[in-house]
This record gives structure tokens, sequence and C-alpha cells, in this order.
């Protein structure tokens, strides 16, 4: 068909802003809400979407998409993988789900406030099938896990995770809801596409797409990066708004916001991808470890992309490389001992052989949380399993709300960073997450950490079983070693040669 | 943890879908209970209970007028999904595209008369505000709206608002390559922003894109500026257009209508269900009498436009009215 190149008529797309006559301009567009930053609407005018699509090609090529998705899970159907999947593999699709397909849905709103609030028509546009992309990734991580919900309890919290007040739960609305839904759209854009989207969900959705390829699951990795080609696409929407912000002499604000976003957004896949890409996944299936792909997706992309703008590196940069060899393993061991606190079933991940694996990656591991490991597994061999469970609640940051870790070299470096605002006393993990208080501390300020909230009383009775109350964990859900604990039986045999 | 011993067994949807007795459907599986920041009523995110954005949730939402115990039993009754709207839209789009290329193969711009080609350029082509504008609006429901269901008709209409604003665009720019001196491209801004057709669509639209309040933000954008532009718009201008030999404006509007109709019923749906709490009858009644005026007088100075004026401004204005009748508020 003779249909008009796109480009000859591209532009009455965005020929969109008007003048208001009966409602002014800043009634259309609330400060709060649209974050324009008083920089003139004609200015923002000139924002140009660097991916630009059409509605008739959107249609078409997602309808494709989603054909191609859905043929997979169809014809895998009946290959039955989860039945002959390491037990570990099968967490990482718990965890993942229940982590991030509500979190897609909410995602909505942060697209929808740039469609509505942005003053730039052409983010508004590229917003509009945002939003629609974000519909996409919710129903899917919906619908897909949903056809296990009669093999286990658990995968009724790819639907249930974030409605509930479990740990990993609240940790991830509080990260999201900073930096998506209580953000003008121009903050929003910039800390939800730019600072994340462009770089982590990278890490995610192709990192872990390249894990699943290896462990045959075709399914969930063909799922997820389909799902990644649309993040591509719209994450470049922050782009041209970190540029005008720079040309307007607010290069400072931008780096803020990105500052905030980035070390955040750190903090989440250090509890969430990091365990599952160096503990959870089983070692041969392992395309490359947790800190290989951040150096690739994160340090190498996203370094470079911020050079490019005109902004600098986060200042906490050095300290946000050594850690990329420390937070997971910490985070990881917390996780696996705190483990009837999540809906999934941590894999422990340190046979001999995977502790030789974590040694080559991380050189220093056994000497540090190998030494923790070490504990634990002398517990397993002695039948000592109540030492391996958690009788109290760890000391949670009020920044990123998950646990306070550190390195255990000669005794734990764990430290708490405190801070007193108005007369309470905050816990931080570390000087970066303190430093995102410190930058808005109203906009913190009342809100309770999990450990706030049961020091509250908030949690009946005041122990373990009514923090898994509260956390609407209940047996069936709460989680257990992946292997039930078996895969200690490789230490005992050794602990019994060598006593023999 | 010993104190109930009882293991919870798998089932065979959601838990929370799993009182139901019918299977559940692909709509439900994913599309319902999915809005995280109505289950603490006192705080939507987890950020400081005064912040802006929190007390904007709560003031415009969860403290509307509009009151029901849960939203999230609201049902879209064309149950659409992400997939299957994007499998009836590029359906739909290869339609448009199929009439695009057979009546510019015709040169049908070309037979149309000066006279059309005039009101064209005032009457149609600015339209791309005013659609740009239910995009807007529609984003904006999407974000404040209760329920994910709702969330998502919302999403679906912005898109397809976005659909008529593009089908606008092009035909804008098809008409400037036959009639480069008539404005087109060039000039809507100006008769959307000063031309008395347009002025009543204009201040309806910029005062309901300040509404707010979820509930009434739906009434004034989904229960009275979608039908004044319904009705004026895409039938009153279509059939104007099928009287001047431009078929394909008829035809064209015809296909958004295909999409209007679907708002509206989805619309009225919500309005069926928000009377299942009386109380709300007289919410919705307060704000259709404050909105519907308005609605009236767009209309009435579009219609007063149109060739033929007196009876495009009658029908339009029953077309509106019979639009209120139908919902019942
Ligand atoms: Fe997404
Ligand atoms: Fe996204």
């Amino acid at each position: 068909m003779a249909m008009i190149e796109r480009t000859e008529w591209y532009d009455l797309l965005r020929a969109t802003n008007w003048t208001p006559k009966y409602v002014t301009e800043d009634e259309l567009f609330p400060e709060e809400m649209s974050g324009h930053r008083g920089i003139p609407i004609e200015d923002w005018e000139t924002y140009d979407e660097p991916y630009k699509v059409t509605y008739p090609e959107y249609v078409e090529i997602q309808r494709e998409k989603d054909a191609g998705a859905y043929s997979v899970k169809a014809a895998l159907a009946r290959d039955k993988f989860l039945e002959r999947a390491d037990p570990g593999w099968i967490s990482i699709l718990q965890a993942h789900y229940g982590a991030l397909a509500l979190a897609e849905y909410g995602a909505i709103v942060g697209e929808a406030r740039m469609a509505r609030f942005s003053k730039a028509p052409g983010n508004r546009n590229m917003a509009t099938f945002g939003m629609m992309d974000e519909t996409r990734h919710a129903q899917l991580q919906l619908f897909f896990p949903h056809a296990n919900c009669k093999l286990d309890r658990k995968w009724d919290w790819a639907h249930k995770a974030l409605h509930t007040n479990e740990w990993a739960a609240l940790a991830g609305r509080h990260f999201f809801e900073d930096i998506i839904h209580s953000r003008d759209a121009i903050s929003m854009g910039i800390m939800l596409t730019f600072a994340f989207e462009t770089g982590f969900t990278n890490m995610q959705f192709l990192g872990l797409a390249a894990d699943a390829a290896e462990a045959g699951d075709h399914t969930f990795s063909s799922l997820i990066s389909s799902i990644q080609t649309d993040e591509s696409r719209h994450a470049q929407q922050g782009g041209p708004m970190v540029k005008l912000l720079v040309e307007k002499g607010m290069k400072a604000d931008a780096q803020r916001l990105i500052d905030i976003a980035f070390w955040r957004s750190w903090k989440l896949f250090s509890v969430l991808t990091g365990p599952m890409m160096d503990y959870y996944t089983p070692m041969e299936h392992r395309s490359q470890s947790f800190k290989e792909f951040m150096q690739e997706w994160i340090v190498g992309q996203f370094e470079r992309s911020i050079l490019d703008m005109g902004l600098d590196k986060p200042w906490y940069w050095d300290q946000f490389l050594r850690d990329l060899d420390e937070t997971h393993h910490g985070m990881h061991l917390g996780v696996w001992y705190w483990r009837p606190t999540v809906w999934w079933n941590p894999r422990a991940g340190v046979n001999p052989d995977e502790r030789e694996w974590l040694e080559e990656k991380y050189p220093g591991w056994n000497d540090t949380f190998g030494k923790c490991w070490d504990v634990i597994i002398d517990n397993l061999v002695n039948d000592r399993v109540e030492q391996t469970l958690p009788e109290t609640l760890p000391l949670v940051c009020n920044m990123s709300n998950i646990p306070i870790v550190g390195t255990p070299a000669d005794g734990w470096n764990v430290k708490d960073y405190p801070l007193k605002y108005k007369d309470r006393l905050y816990h931080f993990g570390s000087e970066p997450d303190r430093w995102c208080f410190e930058q808005e501390p109203e906009r913190y300020a009342d809100h309770l950490s999990f450990v706030d909230r049961f020091l509250a009383g908030m949690m009946e009775p005041m122990d373990l079983s009514g923090a898994l109350k509260y956390m609407s964990l209940a047996p069936g859900e709460i989680g257990e070693d992946a292997y039930g604990l078996a895969w200690a039986d490789i230490y005992k045999e050794m602990a019994h040669k060598k006593a023999g | 943890m010993s104190e109930s011993p009882e293991v919870l067994k798998p089932l065979k949807t959601w838990s929370h879908l799993a009182k139901n007795r019918r299977r559940p459907s692909e709509y439900e599986i994913t599309s319902v209970r999915l809005h995280t920041s109505m289950n603490n009523p006192d705080k939507p995110w987890e950020m400081d209970t005064n912040l802006h954005m929190n007390q904007w949730y709560l003031k415009y939402r969860n403290h509307s007028p509009l009151r029901l115990e849960d939203w999230d039993t609201y049902r879209d009754p064309d149950a659409i999904v992400y997939r299957t709207y994007n499998i009836m839209q590029d359906g739909q789009e290869t339609y448009v595209k199929s009439l695009l290329d057979q009546f510019n193969e015709r040169e049908h711009d070309k037979a149309i008369d000066t006279e059309w080609v005039g009101k064209l350029a005032i009457l149609y082509t600015p339209a791309r505000y005013v659609f740009h504008a239910l995009q807007m609006s529609s984003a904006y429901l999407a974000q404040i709206a209760p329920a994910s269901t709702i969330t998502n008709c919302s999403t679906f209409q912005g898109a397809d608002s976005h659909r008529w604003l593009t089908h606008t665009a092009y035909r804008t720019y098809e008409l400037s390559l036959t009639h480069p001196d008539a404005g087109f491209g060039q000039n809507e801004r100006k008769h959307w922003e000063e031309d008395e057709a347009w002025q009543g669509f204009r201040e309806l639209t910029e005062k309901a894109m300040i509404a707010w309040d979820w509930g009434e933000s739906f009434c004034a954008i989904n229960l009275v500026l979608k039908p004044a532009v319904e009705a004026a718009i895409l039938h009153q201008l279509g059939e104007a257009g099928r009287h001047s030999s431009d078929t394909l404006l008829g035809m064209l509007c015809d296909n958004q209508c295909r999409d209007s109709e679907r708002h509206m019923r989805w619309s009225k749906a919500l309005v069926e269900l928000a009377l299942e709490n009386s109380e709300n009858k007289a919410v919705l009644t307060d704000w259709m009498d404050k909105w519907m005026p308005l609605g009236i007088n767009a209309v009435e100075k579009y219609c007063a436009a149109l060739p033929d004026s007196a009876e495009a401004i009658s029908n339009a204005k029953a077309a509106l009215e019979k639009s209120r009748e139908n919902l019942g508020v």
C-alpha cells in the first residue's frame, strides 16, 4: 500500500500544545505533578524522543511480539520443564514474578504521569505507548506464572507478594514508589527511565534470560527478552529530559535524581538479582557472574550514557564498584538465614565446587563469606538445624528497607550509619543510603521500616510468628531451603571420612 | 510458627479469585486487583504521609465523594486485555490503511470542492487538539483510578485517542499536498484557539482536564466530553462529509466510533457499579448537572459552523442528552 512516509507527518503528532484560556497553564500543568521547573513550554516542545513509533506500527509490532511469546508458552506447555527444573531455578521464577509483576503494573502510573503532565508533546505520546507496554509486562508476568498455581502455593505470590507487608515486598514498594509514583513527571522520567530502565532492566531481563536459556527454560527466556525490547524503547524517554535540564543550568538537579535512583536500584538488585545469579542458578547454567553482568550492563553502559549527557559519575562510584564484590553475598547469606520470611525457597549454593566458582569470581570469598557458611555447614553437619534459623529480626535500613549487611572478615564489619532527624533516630546501611535520605528528609520522615513496625508493636505476638503473620506468610508459603538441606549431605560425608 | 500447623494447599488460581466458582478468564487472571496503593487507606505510597503525592491521592482518590466498598469488583464488559487489544486494533488499522490507500488512489482529495476544503481546515484537522486532550485525560484517569480494571480501560482509551490523533495528523498532511494554500498543517492551533466553532469544546476540555477528583474527572471526560466529541465530531462532521462528497471522512469517523462506543460501554458499566451505593446517585447527578451545560454549549457552537447547522445542532444535542439519559444520572 502506498502510505505516506512517517517522517512527513510525524511532527503533526507532536503539535499538540496550545495556550489555555479558560484555565491557566499552571493549573493545567501543576508543578508538583509536571516538574517543568519553570522551563518555558516552548523549550519543552524541543524534546525529541530518540525512538519514534506511530500507532499503526505499535499495534502491529506488539501483536507480533505477543504472538511469539504466547506461542512459545503454548508449544512448551507439554514439555513440563518445571517438573525437572532445579529447585533453585523455580525459586528464581517465584522471586522474580512476585517482585516484578505488580511492580510492572505500577509503572503504568509513572508512564501515565508523563502522558498527562509532561509539557513535552513527544514525551506524552511515547509515554502513552509506555503505559501500554507496562500493561503488557504486568499481564504477561501474571498469565505465565498463573499456570503454575496448581503446583505449589508459592506461585500465588506472583500476584500476592506486593500486596503484602512481607519485608522484601515492602522494600520493593518503597523503592518503586520513591522513584516512580510519588514524583513529578520529569523527575520520575529521569529516575525510572534513565537511571533504572536503561541499565538495570537489562540486567534482570537480558542477563537472566541468558541464564534461563542455559537452564533450558525457553519459555521464561523468550518471555523476558521480549519484555526487554519494550523496555529498551521506552527507557529512552528520560535522555532528552536530562539534556534539557543540563542545557538550562539544572545539571545538579538531574545529577541528584540519578544518583538517588541509581543507588537505590543497585541496593534492590543486590538483594534480588545478585543471589539469583550467583547462588540460585545451578552453576553449570551460569552464563556470567552477577558482578560480570553488572560490569557489562551497568558499569560500562551506564557510565557511558551519563558522561554522554554531560553529567558526572555518581559521587559514590568507587564505593559502588567495591560493593560489587561484596554486598550481594551478604544479602544472600541474610536471605538464606531468614528464609522463613521470603516467599521462595532460597538455594544455598555453597557446595564445594560452587565455592570454588565463587572464589574464582570473587577472590577472597572463602575467607570472608565462606567463613560464615562454614559455621552454618558445621551446624548442619552436626544436626543443629535450629541454629541455622532466625529467632529475631535483622537490623533494617530506613532507605533501602533491606537488612544492613557487611563483609565478615575479621568479625563482621557491619556498620550502621545513623541519623537523627527531628528527634527520631534513623538507621542506614551505607553512607549513600543516608545521603539519599538527607536529600529530602520530609519525603521519607514518618515511614516505618519493617523493624520499626515490629518495635512499634504492630506485629502480634511480638516474635517471629507474629512477624510472619504480619507478612501474610503461612506454612506452604514460607520459604525453606530449596533442597530441604540435602545439599549439606556432601559435607556430612566429608566430615565422616575425615573422622573415619 | 508452630501455632498453625496446617499447610496451605495449592489452588487452581490466584487466592483472591479462588472463591469464585467459575474458572477464571485470561481477563480476570491478568487484570484484577493490581493496584497496591489502595491497601492502606491512609497512605497510598510508602513515603511520608504528608508528601504532596500522598496527599493528592488521598484527596482526589481515597476521599472522593464517589464511594464504593470495593472498586476492584469492576469489570470491563469487553474484557479487553493487552494481547486482544493489539489483535483487534491491528485489524482496524489494516482496514484504515486500506481506506486511505484506496481513496488516495482514486485521487479523492482532488475531487472535494473548495468550500468543503475550507470547512475541513477549520472543523476537522484542528480536532487533533481535542483528541490529544482525551489522550492526556485518559492517562490521568489511568493513574488516579481506584481499581486496576478501571485503569486498564483508561489506558486503552488513551491509546485509542492517540489513534484518532494519528488518523487526523495523517489526513492533515495528505490534504496539504493537494490543497497547499488551505492552511493544513499550519493553522490548526490558531483555529482551535480562536475560531468560534471550537471555543465551547476548548472551554469544556480545559476545565475538565483540571477536574482532579477521579470521579469528577471520569464524569467530565467520559460522560460529557467524550459523548460530545462523538455526537458533534464523529457523527455530525462525518455526516456533513458524506453530504459534501467526502466519503472518506465519514468512513474514518465511523471507524473511530467503534472505539468510542466501546468507551461508552465501559463507562456505563462503571456508572452502574457506582450506583450500587445509592449515595452515589446524587454525587454523579450533581457532577452531570455541572458539566452537561458545557457539553451542550460545545456541540452547539461546533455544529453551528457545519453546513445544515440547524439539523446538526439538534441531532448532536439530542444525542448528548440521550447519552445522559442512558446513564441514568
Ligand atoms: Fe516493564
Ligand atoms: Fe518499563
